[in-house]
């Protein structure tokens, strides 16, 4: 799987205010502006929500700005499918297509935000935050590294994934193929699937799924 | 060079096989493939190299000392701890560098990445970020550490995946192919760097040259050991195996 698609969510370095808030706060933004795409899946709100990352890429940095649009250049393909399969649900035709924008901007939005939290924040203080967050849940036998791992690796595979369709839609197109998503979709399936097995093997071999009374 | 008692790794009729799909298909429902049939042996060399065809088992030997794979048949012994039954001590004394680093590398920057071995043992932030930067000042590449594992060269992204694994403090490095994506100078680096560890390594290659440097070397041939001595010998009988019948 190619190391292209690397820019999904690496730390740029800055001071900017974003850069300088507290982690806290920077959780809550990305959980309200989760929250109210997840609420109001409707057009208007989900391209206002677009628009505001935009404006806190902005505050982030050029540096920062310029990679807002690294989902939609290198996960295009995943936009698409998902904004045909949800026009297609509902119905079709003009209305379809402001369902489709409700969900897919939505989405995209919630991506964004989350993203920004990844750019503007090293990632080890991002594991230390969520381990301590969720410390207190350890009383209730949830193991608060494990999930923090769990979350971390998920981030890292969308760019993994966008890696795979990039490699899968560059062997297409060298045999003469189109680039039709749906074609396009299985290859990329299969490629995740052997991504994972790998992942894991790499997170067993280095001990990070090994649990303390394991340990003991 | 040898500073640490060499451990010691216990094959005991170890075997490894898997569902045969073809043979259940025509009504065998309780068929199997060996991919590795039972060995008994014992590995206490400061280099061992493991040489063999592709698909010949040699992933798989190399997996069963980490406890990745885990024997169908007999059991693996690493300092007298149960590969199946004692994973997370086998965990802290095997280290595992993979083929491909990037599927080793977890984090998107190197010293981090490093500092994610060290998560367990060191709670301190500061003092994490120490010792990770004391593993890559060890290997040479502190130049590496705030770099993206992404823009790496393909050789300075696998020296940064074994300090990930030297940081945890394993006494033994198994490492599958870890020199087959890496140009000629990448390729020196590596060996000479795997070649000033003082733990034990357990190495599988397709190069012969690197495998003759070995103190003992293993052939494998159809999922079972056919040459077990010397690295010289060993790459004689493999060059007669392989090109035998070309």
């Amino acid at each position: 799987m190619r190391a292209r698609a690397d820019r999904f969510g690496l730390f740029v370095p800055g001071s900017s205010p974003i850069h300088r808030a507290p982690l806290w706060a920077k959780y809550l933004a990305v959980l309200a502006i989760g929250a109210a795409a997840l609420v109001w899946r409707i057009a208007p709100v989900a391209v206002g929500l677009t628009a505001l990352t935009v404006l806190l890429y902005a505050l982030a940095g050029r540096h920062v700005l310029s990679r807002w649009a690294w989902p939609l250049k290198h996960l295009w393909w995943m936009f698409a499918i998902l904004g045909v399969h949800q026009w297609w649900l509902a119905g079709g035709g003009l209305a379809g297509l402001w369902h489709a924008v409700g969900i897919v901007g939505s989405m995209l939005a919630a991506l964004q935000a989350a993203r920004l939290l990844l750019l503007s924040t090293e990632q080890a203080d991002l594991l230390d935050g969520l381990a301590r967050a969720l410390a207190p849940l350890r009383r209730l036998g949830v193991d608060a590294d494990a999930v923090t791992l769990a979350l971390h690796v998920m981030l890292r595979s969308i760019p993994a994934l966008a890696g795979a369709a990039g490699d899968v839609t560059d062997a297409a197109t060298a045999r003469g193929l189109r680039r039709n998503p749906l074609v396009l979709a299985g290859p990329v399936v299969v490629s995740a699937v052997g991504y994972a097995h790998r992942t894991a093997d790499a997170l067993a071999a280095r001990g990070l799924m090994d649990r303390d009374d394991d340990a003991a | 060079m040898e500073t640490m008692p060499a451990p010691s790794i216990v094959f005991e009729s170890a075997g490894v096989s898997v569902p045969d799909e073809d043979a259940q298909r025509r009504g065998l429902p309780d068929a199997a493939r060996d991919l590795l049939h039972p060995l008994t042996l014992t590995l206490t060399e400061r280099r061992i190299a493991v040489i063999g065809a592709n698909g010949s088992g040699k992933s798989t030997l190399l997996k069963l000392i980490n406890g990745l794979a885990r024997p169908s048949t007999g059991r693996v012994l690493v300092d007298g701890a149960c590969t199946v039954r004692d994973t997370g001590r086998v965990r802290r004394t095997v280290g595992f560098l993979f083929t491909d680093p990037l599927a080793q590398l977890v984090m998107p920057v190197v010293v981090e990445d490093v500092e994610l071995s060290l998560r367990a043992r060191v709670r301190d932030r500061a003092e994490r970020r120490a010792h990770a930067l004391e593993v890559l000042a060890r290997l040479g590449i502190e130049r590496l550490a705030e770099r993206s594992v992404y823009d790496l060269s393909g050789g300075e992204r696998q020296l940064a995946a074994l300090a990930t694994v030297l940081a945890a403090g394993q006494r033994i490095l198994v490492a599958d192919e870890p020199t087959t994506l890496l140009d000629l100078r990448n390729d020196a680096l590596l060996r000479r760097t795997l070649d000033g560890l003082e733990q034990q390594v357990v190495y599988a290659t397709h190069d012969l040259a690197f495998a003759a440097e070995a103190d003992r070397a293993l052939v494998v041939e159809d999922g079972r050991i056919v040459f077990d001595g010397a690295a010289s010998d060993a790459v004689d009988a493999y060059r007669h195996l392989a090109l035998e019948g070309v």
